[in-house]
């Protein structure tokens, strides 16, 4: 019994090294902190902090849904009121309709399972057929307070032909501890499209656990990119599950943490049918006594042929102090198909670094454009322009580049 | 242009196409809907000649000719023209080079010279602007790191430079976002002709708002049940396919 | 199961018959098989050799009789009976000619068959032809413009009577007699092979090329060639086999020696077509070749070569970078079918600082065939900087087919950058299908296909040889996907 578990109780027991999934990533950490879940939030006060806008992409329009230690704020939220979308957080809906959780995140693992028990408010969203929603979406959570915890579970739905953007940022006061533990499922239906970016930028100490569930439908075309910026402890899961052929899956992430971060991203692509393409790419730089890991999983089951599925991590360690552990995981059932996975791990290249010096680049701002390059090819996949500059533009002021 | 006649077709054992009639003037678009499973892309694969599909009896008249006695590569040569669901990579051939051959066997066919390169050169660069074709993606192999959007294009890109006389595109929209939709549509429709035809066979209605068709078909469990205008399709959008899972008989009325 | 048209397309190509099979009926000298010291002594004497000559096999069949034939884990094949081989065999005719007229015209026509009639060859780009037939040599043409250049290029067994220092100075250099079991009896019992050499800052004005063919039954080639290009010269020499239909497996254990020193360039391009077999796998040549070539200082060595024949293939040419700044190439394509099999790759040994070496190895497998690649990329201690790139790739055409690689990288130095890639992929039905269903016939786009995956080695032939090349890629593996 830890003093974590006093106040969240399971029925699974929390995750030890000995677990394959949890080998580099410890939570023994978690589990001696005192948290729970903010009685001020729930009671409303506190109100909103200065430090912290909002709305993390003001340039961008968009709607917006705020949450502040998993309660909806109303007064700062701004949700889509026309006849093709269905923007509601779950405590506002009329209950017409059984919401069935397909996925069984919450019986097999401990972090599922306190979403499960503990969960709080979240949105739901559902787009009706052909419809392409005009402005993006972002869910905005703020974790704000000393050892506070939060359970949002989101639900989206993207019905036959529509199309949908949507941001998912998490931010956290730079005095704030705590958890994230966040969960968000979504289905994406024949020749539908989704699209999602993903920022975890949070101060203080918090324990980030996110978790995506995506299933894609016939024809469908995911596009997900997860930045990892700012994070005390950061885990990524996300899984895609393609139930239909000619499914189309772009997830890529880049993570720069520092001093002693550490983030897990740990990824999941499972083909069950035929003619679909998948394409990862996770770049990750790791500075001071980070940590870092990439599991990226692969499967392509027996029926799923000519799939064609790409998988790349690049990692480079930039200070003597930080590590990485990459495992990449390839399971191919199907015998025509095309897959292809590549994992770097290596320092800065040290004739590129000459070769700007003599140009007159000091040694740091080398380094910093050698990053940016490598950011690029991930940031170039972002759907729009304002967003792509805010999250450099915090990288930067980040890393003093 | 096109009679197909009491056409039977299987696959392995199975029976897909079972008596299907279908008359395609020149110059008409024919959309061709159905559920999964009806035997659609079994019409395209048995049009175009592919081997697995095995024709157990009726006719395939084309434009006076017998068109299944042709093998794949003759129909093509005679005009007929699939635009592939899932098209497929050929890596180390390039897009340019691929067109080159097939329109050299088609000019062959007629008697004619092979294409001179200038000429050629300005026929890609025709085509492949009616379909927003980047030029770095005709020096490519084949669909090699083609995106979805980018092979359908392909696709289209290849129609109008084979200038076929019947156009069959199998599910040509399936995993196509809007924009997408948007150029494939607009290269087909410039395309259409009175002396070209199309059978669109499709699976999401959305296709039918940007190509309009002068016929819509259903298929249902190897037949077209019904036929009828682009109202059909509307109707279709509307109330789904279940009301068509009845017999062909209640459905007319007869 | 239903027959699919691929099944009836593989019919129709296993009865193709070889397009080169037949045979010239010349009276041959030939002495009875078997393999002692005496016959090393007749060898020797037939061709009037010097002395030093006689005690260099005869220490290379010594070294020999004590080795054993080596085995390959993937190729199987039933071992030669070296006694029942006959390893001397010429032509009685004179080899010498003034003019063309003088040559047998039987053998006229045989260059005819071949489609190399030297005619035509003086007409092309002034290749100079040496014909080599069953273990003699034949025409040497050209011999005096290249002579106005200093430029050496006729039969070993020439230069061994004309040149005596240049060859000893050199034979034996790349590859020893004791470097492996076929090294060992070529170098004891070899007959004949090509001498070239280069003088210093000479660059060759014409491709130099060479002929084979293995006439008699129960013959084995042995041909030797040594190829030395002196400091900054440059040559480019094609080597382009065929061979008769023949039931007995005929033996093929050459070997070529090249010496590139400081600052030249040596090109060695092979068209390989010898007899695969018939679609049961009997008959057909048997192929073990070593190929090495040196590389002094900022010197080249590139070695490009198509092969779609023989039964069984162990080849591995390979380039010694010794001098700082040099560069070893390595580009093939290998096509086995039917019931062929190869075991080839080639072997980059890096000495020298900032030594490169590339390697592009595309093999295309078909019918029951197994080709395996086998890559060594050897980085010393004192080879600074040096850089490697390979890329090798299978194409497989059917499923009773099998393509394997083994890279071994062995670097012994921090600073080395190596990469390697290796692709399998395969030409499906759908892909044949999508062809024909643009016009295109079946053999024109395996043609197509065949010819895009293996543009990057077939461009880096002699324009003349490319095309031959081209064509016997497409001839054999007609009808070869299934």
């Amino acid at each position: 019994m830890s003093v974590f578990t006093e106040n969240f109780s399971a029925t699974l027991p929390p995750p030890t090294r000995r677990s394959e999934r949890w080998k580099y990533s410890s939570i023994a950490k978690l589990l001696k902190n005192e948290i729970s879940i903010s009685k001020e939030a729930a009671q409303g006060k506190n109100g909103w902090p200065e430090s912290v806008s909002h709305n993390p992409v003001i340039s961008l329009e968009a709607y917006i849904a705020v949450f502040k230690n998993g309660v909806f704020e109303p007064t700062l939220s701004n949700l889509p009121t026309s006849d093709g979308v269905e923007c509601v957080p779950f405590s506002k809906r009329e209950q017409n309709e059984e919401l069935k959780f397909s996925n069984t995140y919450s019986k097999k693992e401990w972090i599922g399972e306190l979403n499960e028990s503990y969960r709080q408010d979240g949105l739901y969203l559902k787009v009706h057929r052909n419809v392409k929603v005009d402005r993006p979406i972002i869910i905005h959570h703020l974790t704000d307070g000393i050892g506070v915890a939060s359970f949002p579970r989101h639900f989206i739905r993207v019905e036959e032909g529509g199309s949908l953007k949507t941001v998912v940022w998490s931010s956290a006061t730079d005095d704030s501890s705590g958890m994230y533990n966040g969960i968000l499922e979504a289905t994406i239906a024949p020749n539908a499209s989704l699209s999602m970016e993903k920022v975890c930028n949070e101060g203080g100490e918090v324990f980030h656990f996110s978790y995506e569930h995506i299933v894609q439908e016939r024809d469908s075309r995911l596009k997900m990119n997860t930045f990892t910026i700012k994070g005390n402890w950061v885990r990524n899961e996300l899984e895609v599950i393609s139930l239909g052929k000619g499914t189309d899956s772009v997830f890529n992430g880049a993570y720069l943490p520092k001093g002693t971060e550490h983030v897990d991203n740990h990824t999941t692509i499972d083909h069950t049918c035929s003619d679909g393409t998948s394409s990862e790419m996770y770049r990750g730089v790791l500075y001071g006594n980070s940590t870092g890991v990439f599991n990226g999983k692969v499967f392509v089951r027996k029926d799923a042929q000519k799939t064609n599925a790409f998988q790349q991590n690049t990692n480079i360690v930039a200070d003597r102090g930080a590590s990485i552990n990459a495992k990449p995981e390839l399971e191919i059932y199907a015998d025509d198909v095309k897959c292809a996975h590549g994992c770097t791990v290596g320092q800065f290249d040290l004739d590129s670094i000459f070769y700007l010096k003599s140009r007159g680049i000091d040694e740091k701002y080398a380094k910093a454009l050698l990053v940016e390059a490598l950011l690029n090819d991930v940031l170039s996949c972002v759907f729009c322009l304002e967003l792509r500059e805010e999250i450099m533009r915090l990288y930067t002021e980040r890393h003093e580049w | 242009m096109l009679k197909i006649k009491n056409l039977r077709a299987k696959v392995g054992n199975n029976e897909i196409l079972k008596g299907l009639n279908l008359e395609v003037k020149p110059g008409e678009l024919h959309a061709i809907m159905g559920p999964n499973g009806s035997g659609k892309s079994t019409l395209a694969a048995v049009l175009s000649g592919r081997d697995s599909y095995e024709v157990i009896s009726g006719s395939v008249n084309f434009d006076g000719i017998d068109l299944l006695e042709l093998e794949t590569s003759e129909r093509a040569r005679e005009g007929v023209f699939l635009a592939f669901q899932y098209p497929i990579e050929i890596p180390g051939v390039s897009n340019l080079n691929f067109m080159k051959a097939a329109l050299n066997a088609k000019r062959a066919h007629k008697g004619l010279e092979p294409i001179k390169a200038k000429d050629f050169l300005a026929k890609v660069k025709d085509c492949s602007s009616l379909v927003e074709l980047d030029g770095r993606l005709r020096d490519r192999s084949v669909n090699e790191g083609f995106s979805g959007g980018e092979k359908k294009r392909n696709e289209i890109f290849q129609m109008a430079m084979l200038e076929p006389k019947l156009a069959i595109l199998d599910e040509t929209d399936s995993g196509l976002d809007i924009d997408a939709l948007r150029v494939v549509s607009k290269g087909v429709n410039a395309m259409r002709s009175s002396e070209r035809s199309f059978i669109v066979i499709t699976h999401y209605q959305r296709l039918l708002d940007h190509i309009v068709p002068d016929f819509v078909h259903v298929l249902s469990d190897g037949c077209i049940v019904k036929s009828g205008g682009k109202e059909l399709a509307l109707e279709l959008e509307e109330k789904g396919y279940d009301w068509l899972k009845k017999s062909p008989h209640e459905i007319h009325n007869i | 199961m239903e027959r699919t048209d691929e099944d009836k397309l593989i019919d129709e190509v296993t009865g193709k018959s070889y397009e080169f099979g037949f045979t010239t009926d010349i009276e041959s000298d030939t002495i009875a098989p078997g393999l002692d010291e005496g016959v090393i002594r007749i060898i020797s004497s037939k061709k009037n050799e010097p002395e030093w000559l006689l005690e260099w096999r005869l220490a290379a069949f010594k070294v020999w009789s004590d080795m054993e034939e080596p085995n390959w884990a993937h190729v199987e094949y039933e071992k030669p009976d070296f006694q029942a081989i006959s390893y001397y065999s010429a032509p009685k005719k004179k080899k010498e000619f003034a003019s063309l007229d003088e040559v047998d015209p039987e053998l006229l026509k045989t260059m005819d068959k071949l489609g190399i009639s030297i005619e035509e060859q003086k007409r092309l780009s002034g290749v100079a032809v040496d014909f080599v037939m069953d273990s003699v040599s034949v025409a040497t043409s050209f011999k005096e413009k290249l002579g106005e250049l200093g430029v050496i290029f006729c039969s070993l067994g020439e230069a061994i009577q004309e040149h005596p220092e240049l060859v000893r100075k050199h034979l034996g250099s790349v590859v020893p007699q004791k470097d492996n079991y076929y090294a060992a009896l070529n170098s004891a019992v070899f007959t004949d092979g090509s001498f070239c050499y280069i003088p210093k800052g000479v660059r060759c004005p014409m491709e130099l090329s060479t002929y084979f063919r293995i006439n008699q039954a129960g013959t084995g080639q042995f041909e030797r060639t040594l190829i030395i290009a002196e400091e900054g010269s440059y040559v480019s020499y094609l080597e382009g086999c065929t061979a008769p239909q023949r039931d007995e497996n005929q033996l093929h254990a050459a070997v070529v020696e090249i010496i590139s020193l400081d600052e030249a360039e040596v090109k060695y391009s092979t068209v390989q077509n010898w007899y695969p077999g018939d679609k049961q796998g009997k008959g057909g040549v048997f192929n073990f070749v070593t190929k090495r070539g040196i590389c002094h200082r900022a010197s080249k060595i590139s070695w490009t070569q198509v092969e779609t024949g023989s039964a069984v293939t162990w080849k591995y040419p390979s380039c010694i970078l010794k001098g700082d700044d040099s560069i070893g190439e390595f580009f093939s394509v290998a096509v086995t079918n039917n019931m062929q099999q190869a075991d080839t790759g080639t072997k980059m040994i890096h000495l020298g600082k900032r030594s490169r070496s590339t390697i592009i190895s595309k093999g295309i497998s078909s019918g029951h065939s197994q080709n395996s690649y086998r890559g060594l990329v050897q980085i010393h201690p004192g080879a600074e900087d040096s850089r490697n790139f390979s890329v090798c790739d299978s194409l497989l055409m059917t499923d009773t087919c099998g393509a394997h690689t083994f890279p071994y990288i062995e670097a012994k130095n921090p600073t080395a950058q190596i990469e390697h890639e290796a692709t399998t992929s395969k030409i499906g039905d759908d892909q044949i299908f999508y062809c024909l269903q643009r016009g295109i016939e079946e053999e024109e786009a395996i043609g197509l296909i065949v010819k895009g995956y293996a543009k990057d080695v077939l461009n880096k032939l002699p324009m003349e040889f490319a095309v031959e090349a081209q064509k016997l890629l497409t001839i054999s593996l007609e009808g070869s996907v299934g």
